[in-house]
This record gives C-alpha cells, structure tokens and sequence, in this order.
C-alpha cells in the first residue's frame, strides 16, 4: 500500500492547523475523509438533491439508484445474502436502540453485555431494565481486557435472549472471537447482535460466516460522512420484529385505524432519509475495498508495533489491554500515574499539533469499575505513517520529562 | 488564581476576538467558583496549563518543567502583579481626570493619557531670563502683595491668581479656560502680567496704565489680545486701534506708559511674581494650589469647586 499516495486523497492531511501540519490519531472517534467521499456528497447536492423512492422525476430516480447502490456495496462488504439487510440509521447508537426497542424483550429476559461497552451498547439496555424489568448481566474480561470465553459460557440460563457485544473495544482494541461467541449464544437460543463500530472500518466482515444476527455501525468512523450508519440484521428478523421509528416512508398503506408496513428495510426507515449520507458511505465502503482490509490492518498493526515499541519502557505508563499490538487493532490507550489525561492531550496537540483523544472515551462504567480516571488514547489508520508514530512518541516524552 | 488572571486578561482580549470571548466566559466561571471558595472543577485551568506548556516546551523544555512545578506560585504572583496594576492605572486614570496627569499634579513624568506631556508644559522662565531654575515646591503667593495687580471679582472667597504672558502660546491656552471658569463661578481672579517673552514687555505698562484708566477695558483689551494672533500685537499701532475701539482714551493710556512712575510699578509688579519663585506660565493659584502648564479645563475646576464640579 503506498501511504504516501493515498494521503494525498486526504484534504484534511494536505492542510494545516497554526502553522503546523496535523497528525491525526483520533481515527478511532472519527476518520478524516477522502475526496472521492466528499465529491460524492457534493454531487448529490449539486447534482440530484431530491426524494428517493417516492417521486417520479429524473432526479427521484437518479437518488434512489445512488441509494440502491450503495445498499447494495455495503451488503457486498458484509457478504450478506441480500441488500435488503441493510437499514440505514443514524449512527451505530440508533442500529443499538433499533433493536432494544423492537426485539419485544420482556421482564425476566436476559441480555449479556461485556465489562467495557460503550455507553450506546449499555444505555440501551439499562434503560430496557428500567421499563421492561429486563436483566442485564456483565461478563467479566479477563485481567489484560481479552474477552473471557470461559466465564461466557457460564453466563447462560434459559432466559439469556441476547447476547449484545462489541466487537473491537473503542478503550483497548481489544476484538472479542466473533465466531465463538455467536456460535455459544446460538447453541443456547440466544440472538447476537455486535456492536461493529471499531471493527467495520479495519476489518473486512462476513456477516454470513459469522452467521451474525445483527450488526451495526457508523459511517463516520470508516471515511463515511457523519449521521450514517447502518444496521445489518438477518432479514428473516428484520421481517419479525417491529420497527422502532414509525411515520412517512414506512408503509405501504393506511387508514385511520391501522397501517400496513413495507418490508424490511423500508419499514425501518422512517421519515426522509440522509440521501447526502448514504451515497457518501457507499463512496467511503467502496475506497476502503479498493484500499483493502488486509492492507489496512497490515498498516495499523505496523504503526501500533512502532508506538507500543516506544511506550513500553516509559516509567509510570500503564497500557490499557494486552501488551502485544496484533491483539488491539489500532488502538493505544494508556494513562501515566499521577498526570492528568487531558493535560497530554491538550499538550500534545499544542506542541505538535498531534490530535488524540483523552478521557473515558464513553465507556465511563470500565473506568469507574477500575478507579482510573483516564486514558490517553491513540488510535491510527492506514493513512498514518511512521513518522506520525515517532512524532506522537516524542512529543509524548518530552511531555512526561516535563510533567 | 490563575482563572482570575485569566479573566481578566482573556476580558480584554475578547473585545478583539470570539474565541478568546469564549475563554473568558469559561475562565468566568471558574472564578465564581473560586470566589465562593470551591475548587475550580471546569478544567478551565488545566486546560490553559496545558495550552501554556505545550507552546512553552518547544521552545524550553526546561522552562516549561519550571513552569509546570511552580504554576500555582507563578499564579500568584500575576495576581499580585495583575492586582497592583490595576490599581496603578485606577489611580493612574484618577490623577489624570483630576491633575491632567497620570502622575499627579504638575507630574511630569510619562502619562498614556497625554504622552508628549502637553498638560506640563511650560514657557520657561530660564529661557530668556538666565535665572536659576525653581521647582513646583517653590511655588508661593504668601510674600506677594497682589493689590498691585489687576482683579476682577475680588470680593470672592475663591481666589484664581494666573502668572501669564501675552506672547505665550501656553499661557494663551489657558486663559480663555480661566475666564470661562471665572465667569461661571464667580471666582476672583488676579492677573499677573509677566512677559516671558520680551517682543510684548510693554504691553505690561499698557496693561498696568489701562486698568487704572478703566478696569473693565483692561479686561476686554486681555481677552482681544489673548483671541488675537500673537504676532499683531507687536506693534504699537495695533495696540492703539484695540484702544480706541474700545472707547478708551489711547493716546493718554499711551503716555502713561512712558510715565517714570509706571515704570517703577510695573518694575514693583515683576519683583512681586519674581517673589512667587515662579518658573514658566501659565502659572495659576487657585485658592493657593499651584497649578504648572496647561491644564485641561476640568482640572481647573476640579480645583476650584471639587471633582463633581460638572453638577454645579
């Protein structure tokens, strides 16, 4: 993969911030975008900003082609057996509520999450808990953050009806075994839906393999405008369970009494949808395929090897997950004894205009269950070069020298 | 501390730009908090620590480790600073309204207000008259007889006496200041002629000559020649016209002033203000302090009827 050339597709990496040029390692929060992405976007606007699917005209129809394709790309990527799979939402926090809300889950039913969800896969349910006297049981990871296969098993009853995870820890990077997990839930009749937010944009899914029942994710972290995301549910699912947000777009017909809802995936699609964002997701998932996955996790293995490399021997900094980088996707996240977070952040960004994320990073639970206050969290992508690692590094040890 | 340093910095620099307005209502907050003496839990402070150190290391990372260690003492001490200033420049914006100087009155030293020092300056006595030069300390009315001297109004209790000289351009500032106050308030006012500038000595004996002739002629003739270009009235034959115009008797008020007898009183008048340890005009008594140079006409009435003088 030439890094160098695929920069240059990158508006954002050809500016600068003050007189510095950035380096951006906040991929993890969200991705910069190329401009084949936002050409795409403007072209809608441009070009055919107009209805899909409900007017006739030249343009409806021009609109409802480029929302067809890119349903269909992104059914593609996931390898799912038919587009119709694939619901637009707002983001991978609405695909969450979707199906917390429409599952029908009632007092007494079970959902299993992990000790170090984000907040849009922990709300969710909490919330349900309240409202449907719901349980909601933690599975404990093991002591480097990897995911505990063995007390999974142990967590099962016969009321377990879900089990919702995410697949790659925003905190650590840490990706739980998919396969395995999905296979146990189902072995004891529980539905799987997995949370893909920092999974989707560095790894290529296969959504049938997995034999998943949801998925969902966002755009903005995988090079797709913001305010897109999709879900992914197995249609057979989509075709049981209720929708979540109901209004124009989502029938076929109604009277004052009653209505009769389209099939998946309209009838999850209330309202005028972001045409602008799913054309631009469908430009963002076709780069990252063109780009490729495998070359995509070679790069951010290679850049997370050169910071693990450097950090390891500052005295007082304590990673976050497991010591080998093959197990944290992109991410670094670390926090130093005594030095607040955000001060290295701030830091950082001033020094050298290198951008991280500092915090709890919405997975506030993890932190308060383990009495830390933050972490400063580095997280690349494959448009992250070597030298954007030693800058962030060294800047890191002047600050630490400093503090 | 640091919050409250900021604040009123960040106040200052928001007039110029939104960004720094939307620090200074961050940093506002942090100050009521520590104002009602609770911790400042805003990270305002933190933040602008970090936003600090992080210029400051790539220029010295040795410097910004001092800064870091001692950031709450290097608070302080801008707080200090912060607050001393303030109170200089209150103090400093005080004199100047009241004294026409940042640094009290007759001050001559560097004033924001009034940097080329206008409001002190002075037609030099030791510039034509080769004397020792005298300070404001000096100053004083008490060995002074001023019944030799024109006065208008004198049954006043408030009493202007101004050392001034025809051809003075400062002098010439003032006085029309003077009169105005005079005429508002009622004041008495003595004049004491000194020509700093020799081309208009003997408008001193036509003065002394005019005002025994008819007081309130030698107030209209001070106040033509006070209006009038300074050059004019050089000439003899310009002083006659002024005086006929005004219905006085030229010719007579004319050779009184080659009279000897007013030569040795107006030779008395000057040995009188030279008694005053005067050293340039405009010098003014008002109701015995001394004001040197100048001053803008809300410092003569300050002085005169105090700071609210505006309400009278």
């Amino acid at each position: 993969m030439d890094v160098k050339r695929i920069r240059l597709d990158f508006p954002m990496l050809q500016g600068s911030a003050g007189n510095k040029s950035i380096t951006y390692l906040d991929n993890a929060c969200q991705s910069l975008r190329p401009k084949q992405v936002i050409d795409a976007i403007n072209s809608y606007y441009l070009k055919s900003s107009a209805c899909s699917g409900r007017s006739m005209h030249q343009l409806a129809a021009e609109v409802t082609r480029g929302v067809d394709q890119a349903r269909g790309t992104i059914a593609k990527c996931l390898n799912a057996i038919k587009k119709e799979e694939i619901v637009f939402t707002r983001n991978t926090t609405e695909g969450i509520n979707l199906v917390a809300h429409s599952l029908g889950l009632r007092s007494g039913d079970t959902v299993l999450i992990s000790d170090k969800e984000h907040n849009s896969n922990l709300i969710p349910w909490q919330m349900l808990a309240k409202k449907n006297g719901i349980r909601v049981k933690i599975v404990p990871s093991k002591p480097d953050n990897t995911f505990d296969l063995d007390a999974y098993r142990t967590m099962f009853d016969k009321r377990v009806r879900l089990v919702s995870f995410g697949m790659t820890s925003n905190l650590d990077g840490v990706s739980i075994p998919a396969a395995d997990v999905i296979k146990i839930a189902h072995q004891a009749g529980a539905l799987v839906m997995l949370d893909a937010a920092q999974t989707a944009p560095h790894k290529a899914i296969n959504v049938k393999a997995l034999d998943v029942d949801f998925l969902a994710f966002s755009g903005h972290k995988m090079l797709g405008p913001s305010g897109i995301g999709v879900l992914y549910g197995k249609y057979s699912l989509l075709e049981r369970i209720d929708p979540f947000l109901v209004g124009g777009d989502t029938v076929s017909s109604s009277t004052y009494e009653t209505c009769e809802f389209l099939p998946p995936p309209e009838k999850f699609e209330a309202g005028l949808q972001d045409y602008a964002g799913i054309i631009g997701l469908g430009a963002a998932v076709k780069y990252l395929q063109d780009v490729g996955f495998d070359a995509i996790q070679k790069q951010e293995l290679l850049i997370n090897e050169a910071i693990s490399a450097e950090i390891k021997d500052i005295p007082g900094l304590r990673l976050i997950g497991p010591a080998d980088p093959h197990l944290r996707s992109g991410i670094v996240s670390f926090y130093i004894d005594g030095i607040d977070s955000h001060r290295i952040a701030l830091m950082l960004d001033q020094m050298a205009a290198v951008m991280v994320r500092s915090g709890q990073h919405c997975v506030h639970s993890w932190f308060h269950a383990h009495q830390i206050k933050g972490t400063v969290r580095a997280s690349s992508y494959f448009y992250t070069t070597l030298e954007d690692a030693a800058l962030f590094t060294s800047s890191l040890k002047k600050i630490i020298k400093v503090l | 501390m640091f919050c409250i340093v900021a604040f009123v910095v960040l106040s200052i620099l928001g007039i110029f730009s939104a960004t720094n307005r939307a620090l200074a209502k961050e940093s506002l907050d942090c100050v009521f908090r520590r104002v009602t003496f609770r911790p400042c839990n805003t990270g305002f402070d933190e933040k602008m620590k970090a936003k600090i150190l992080g210029t400051v290391i790539t220029r010295s990372e040795v410097a910004a480790r001092l800064i870091n260690n001692n950031f709450e003492l290097l608070s302080w001490i801008f707080f200090v600073l912060l607050t001393a200033s303030s109170i200089w420049t209150a103090r400093g914006l005080y004199l100047f309204y009241a004294t026409g100087s940042c640094n009290g009155l007759n001050q001559s030293g560097f004033c924001v207000f009034d940097p080329n020092g206008n409001n002190n300056q002075v037609s030099a006595l030791s510039a034509t008259c080769k004397v020792t030069p005298t300070t404001e300390k000096d100053l004083t009315l008490i060995p002074v007889d001023l019944t030799v001297f024109p006065v208008k109004n004198s049954p006043s209790k408030e009493k202007i006496v101004m050392i001034g000289c025809y051809a003075c351009d400062y002098t010439r500032q003032t006085y029309p200041m003077i009169q105005t106050l005079v005429n508002k308030s009622g004041a008495s006012f003595t004049f004491l002629d000194y020509p700093v500038k020799t081309k208009s000595d003997y408008l001193t004996k036509v003065g002394y000559c005019l005002y025994r002739q008819d007081a309130a002629s030698y107030w209209k003739f001070n106040d033509i020649l006070f209006g009038a270009d300074k050059t004019t009235f050089e000439t003899e034959v310009y002083v006659q016209k002024t005086l006929t115009s005004l219905g006085v008797d030229a010719a007579k008020t004319l050779a009184c002033t080659n009279d000897a007898k007013t030569e040795d009183a107006v030779k008395a008048q000057m040995k009188q203000i030279t008694a005053t340890n005067f050293y340039g005009t405009p010098t003014v008594f008002i109701n015995g302090q001394v004001l040197v140079g100048p001053k803008p006409y809300r410092v003569y009435a300050i002085m005169l009827q105090g700071l609210l003088f505006w309400l009278r």
